[in-house]
């Protein structure tokens, strides 16, 4: 306010310099430019896009070929045999995966999968064994015993509002504490029903049957999570909690679902394992749980990038495990596999986490 | 008018605080700044004006060296910059100081602790810190800047108007109050979320800065408050810079038609109402939270707003209405029978909206489509047993998406990608394609800019033509005088008033509300 010249209009982008120095006493009449050309924001490249979706796919592609070329490991690599015995070894990680994405998706997670899994497994063992108990039941306690392992993380994080990971790591710990009680660290071989064992071995279409099992799951629950209001409710959730309360979304019984969901699937996963060993081991389940975890990660950075799912979890899946087997028939230490996974979960996280940031920054 | 593509030098050097010219910056093929050009007198708050994508936040971020720009010349106090590689210590080193809408406090830290973590603590041997030191120094900074606050104080127990000052005093630490001229200061829409009393408070220690010497860039959507602290005016509109108006005095109208270059009406009262005399909404005595007895009647058509002072009960009123606040007594009848919602979903189903007041935090999914964003409210419509029908979805929100005027590339794009009021137009485009019989709204436009408000008003008149009843809490007079039918004067808990919007002017209104204050503060 320390000038006291004339208050001024002065337009378009070229006069400011003159009229802040007070020398045009003649300024021109107050027009609005034209709007600019193509004022919309830039979207994202649909081939970075597209690039970004497939990534991991094409990753998956990459080292099957390789590990076919690879003249250590090619032969048995590619061979039938290898390909089913990998996928029938890794039944139970790929359901713990899928079980994983449900809590994932509404932005909790659940550390207490590879033990409910092995409980379930220890469970179903201990009945056929020490109780003659019938396969069916046997059947039903498993997943019986997830749902209500999920049940009691739903109810612990949604009613008691505790946290989940400190939650289910403690359900974890609970759980692998209960099972070295009850085996006494023994491996429970006997009495095991052999309808499950070899149906374990029984193909369908040239695959395990077994993983028929998971890939009628993982349909069903790509389509519940993709293709029901239910689903869309778990990525709100996961999204904004308090926005999906306001717009009328059943937060808390929604985000117990995700975890009973979880549970349940994770008992089944308990039942498909013990078919395919042929015996329960008294392992707390985390060497389950970790190379999963990495599969789901990694998921996340595919097919619909930044958002847990379905089908990147499955590529996820099958990256994660042929990529160990196709190192440990190149004659890589065994071990790998724990270095790999573990790769595996920083590269996931660090990537999603990059993608993330740069979509953020791009918006 | 023709231009020449390069622009002359910069006629005078040294007398301007910060002057810009040819300023342009692409991002792929979009041209968000076309040789847009600004210049900040020493000693002015120099206003900032512009809607959505007009580029004055761009603008903003170049100066912050968080954008680079393709052309351009920047002059801080004399001396030029290259803008083309102008980086974050660039700009700190060239006077340039800021403080934006997210203040960048730590909550949970004392007042002298947020204003260290910026200049370091005083330490002696072994790196103890010397408490004693900081909060001596901040103590002098604090009163340097008039705040009459102990440094020890927790951030969170300020108010918000406080936290802001004590966010400007940071920013403003390393020049003393006669050595202020060095340093220009850039607020980011500093009031947007502050309550109107709050919000005067501050405009009114910025005024004053700038009269001892500080030069203040203001970027703000709120016309009244701009027009009442700035000296300068510079409108941007489609990246260019359409008019700079040195120590004027313009009046609204005419800097919102700058911005949006053509005159605009909707702002404004308009002189039909769609009220009709069907009885939509009556509360008898509905208490609960801070609501100590609201007796109200809304008819379909028929936008009343409710006023109050923050801690009036506005929100809560609106809350117990959508059934997320329950009510302890009183009762409601929603369409003649009896309305008692136990949830959202209850309110829902009896076609009652909500925009909640806190966009970011209460109403945006933000990771998510803005096609997931508008569906999120009626789900099951697009769903059948081959699942959730994504081209109907799709189609759904390019048809809202035209018809609510928001700006964004489709329906895939994500939420956040859009500014604050095509954010906002999108989550109240969510609740009116349910055709409610009941639209609450509270604080529809906070946060966003002019041109957006105009396509919410004209929504929100729609859709009060199309029968609902509208119910609109805000804290701008103008907002409540150019919206409603009647205003509701909310008054620790109770209907306080019932003003025909009509008959008045808003500082009538603005004097009720402050009336109910120094009656309050006379009370204590």
């Amino acid at each position: 306010m320390n000038q006291t010249e004339q208050p001024r209009l002065a337009t378009g982008p070229l006069p400011t310099a003159e009229a802040a120095a007070g020398a045009d006493p003649t300024a021109p009449t107050a027009s609005a430019a034209p709007p600019a050309p193509g004022r919309t924001r830039p979207s994202s490249l649909s081939a970075l896009g597209l690039a970004e979706r497939y990534a991991l796919l094409a990753l998956l592609v990459v080292i099957c070929v390789g590990f076919t070329v690879i003249p250590t490991s090619g032969e048995v690599f590619s061979s039938l045999n290898n390909v089913n015995s990998v996928l029938r070894g890794q039944t139970a990680v790929a359901l713990i995966a899928l079980a994983a994405v449900f809590p994932l998706v509404t932005g909790h997670i659940d550390f207490s999968l590879g033990a409910t899994t092995a409980s379930s497994m220890v469970l179903s063992a201990g009945l056929m064994s020490d109780h003659g108990t019938p396969l069916v039941v046997c059947a039903l306690a498993s997943v019986a015993l997830g749902a209500l392992i999920g049940l009691f993380n739903g109810v612990m994080v949604t009613r008691f509002r505790l946290d989940p990971f400190v939650t289910t790591l403690g359900v974890a710990t609970l759980l692998g504490g209960l099972i070295q009680w009850y085996t006494g660290g023994q491996t429970i071989f006997r009495g095991i029903s052999s309808t499950l064992t070899d149906y374990s071995y029984s193909k369908v279409a040239g695959l395990p049957q077994v993983t028929a099992i998971v890939a009628v799951i993982a349909v069903v629950a790509w389509y519940l999570l993709a293709h029901t209001p239910f689903g869309r409710s778990l990525y709100a959730i996961g999204a904004n909690q308090e926005s999906a309360r306001l717009v009328g979304l059943p937060v808390r019984r929604n985000v117990m679902l995700s975890f009973v969901i979880a549970g349940t699937i994770a008992g089944a996963a308990g039942l498909l394992r013990l078919a395919v060993q042929g015996s329960a081991t008294s392992d707390s389940g985390t060497s389950l749980l970790f190379p999963a975890l990495a599969a789901v990660f990694l998921g996340a950075t595919a097919i619909r990038p930044g958002f847990f799912n379905v089908a990147g979890t499955v590529i996820g899946v099958l990256f994660v495990s042929f990529s160990v087997n196709g190192l440990t028939l190149s004659g890589v230490d065994s071990a790998v596999q724990y270095v790999f996974n573990g790769v595996a979960l920083l590269a996931a996280v660090g990537l999603s986490t990059y993608l993330g940031l740069r979509r953020r920054s791009r918006g | 008018m023709t231009l020449a593509p390069d622009l002359p030098t910069a006629p005078v050097a040294g007398d301007e605080a910060l002057a810009i010219h040819g300023l342009t910056k692409r991002f792929g093929a979009t041209t968000a700044l076309d040789r847009a050009s600004l210049v900040v007198r020493p000693g002015t708050v120099h206003a900032l004006l512009g809607g959505n994508g007009s580029g004055k936040s761009t603008t903003i971020k170049v100066l912050a060296g968080v954008h680079q720009a393709d052309a351009g010349r920047l002059a801080v106090g004399g001396r030029e910059h290259d803008l083309a590689t102008f980086s974050a210590a660039d700009a700190r080193a060239a006077g340039l100081r800021f403080v934006h809408q997210d203040l960048g406090l730590f909550s949970g830290l004392s007042v002298a602790e947020n204003v260290a973590l910026d200049a370091g603590y005083p330490v002696q041997a072994r790196s103890r810190v010397q408490w004693r030191e900081l909060h001596r120094r901040v103590g002098r900074l604090l009163h340097e800047h008039e705040l009459d606050v102990d440094p020890r104080t927790p951030i969170d127990e300020l108010r918000p108007a406080e936290r802001t000052m004590v966010a400007i005093a940071r920013a403003l630490q390393d020049a003393g109050p006669d050595s202020r001229e060095r340093l220009v200061l850039v607020l980011d829409e500093p009031t947007a979320s502050l309550a109107q009393h709050e919000s005067a408070e501050l405009l009114d220690r910025v005024r004053r800065l700038a009269d001892t010497g500080q030069t203040v860039v203001m970027v703000s959507h709120r016309m009244s408050e701009v027009l009442s602290v700035a000296d300068d005016f510079t409108v941007f509109l489609d990246g260019r810079t359409v008019a700079t108006l040195t120590d004027a005095s313009p009046t609204e109208d005419e800097l919102v038609e700058l911005m949006a270059g053509r005159a605009v009406e909707a702002l404004r009262p308009v002189d039909s109402s769609s009220a009709t005399e069907t009885l939509r909404l009556r509360t008898e005595a509905l208490a609960g939270g801070p609501l100590r007895g609201v007796d109200l009647a809304l008819h379909a058509g028929e936008i009343v707003g409710v006023a109050g002072l923050v801690g009036s009960g506005r929100s809560s009123l609106l809350r117990m209405l959508f059934g997320d606040l329950p009510s302890t007594s009183g009762t409601a009848h929603l369409d003649g029978s009896a309305y008692a919602p136990t949830s959202v979903a209850d309110a829902m189903a009896r076609g009652v909206a909500l925009v909640p007041e806190d966009r970011g935090r209460e109403a945006a999914f933000a990771p998510l489509s803005v096609a997931d964003n508008l569906s999120v409210t009626r789900l099951r419509r697009f769903w059948g047993w081959r699942g959730m029908d994504r081209r109907a979805e799709y189609a759904e929100a390019r048809r809202l998406i035209a018809d609510f005027k928001v700006k964004v590339g489709g329906p895939e794009a994500g939420f956040t990608s859009m500014s604050g009021g095509n954010q906002q137009k999108v989550v109240l485009a969510r609740w009116l394609q349910r055709d409610p019989t009941l639209l609450l709204l509270d604080e529809p436009t906070q946060g966003v800019d002019v041109m957006s408000r105009v396509d919410i008003y004209r929504t929100v008149r729609e859709a009060a033509r199309r029968g609902s009843a509208v119910l609109v809490a805000s804290s701008d007079a103008s907002e409540l005088l150019a919206l409603c039918d009647r205003i509701l004067i909310l008054r620790e808990g109770r209907v306080d008033e019932d003003l025909t919007a009509e008959s008045l002017h808003p500082d009538d209104l603005t004097r009720k509300l402050l009336r109910a204050t120094s009656v309050r503060e006379e009370d204590r």
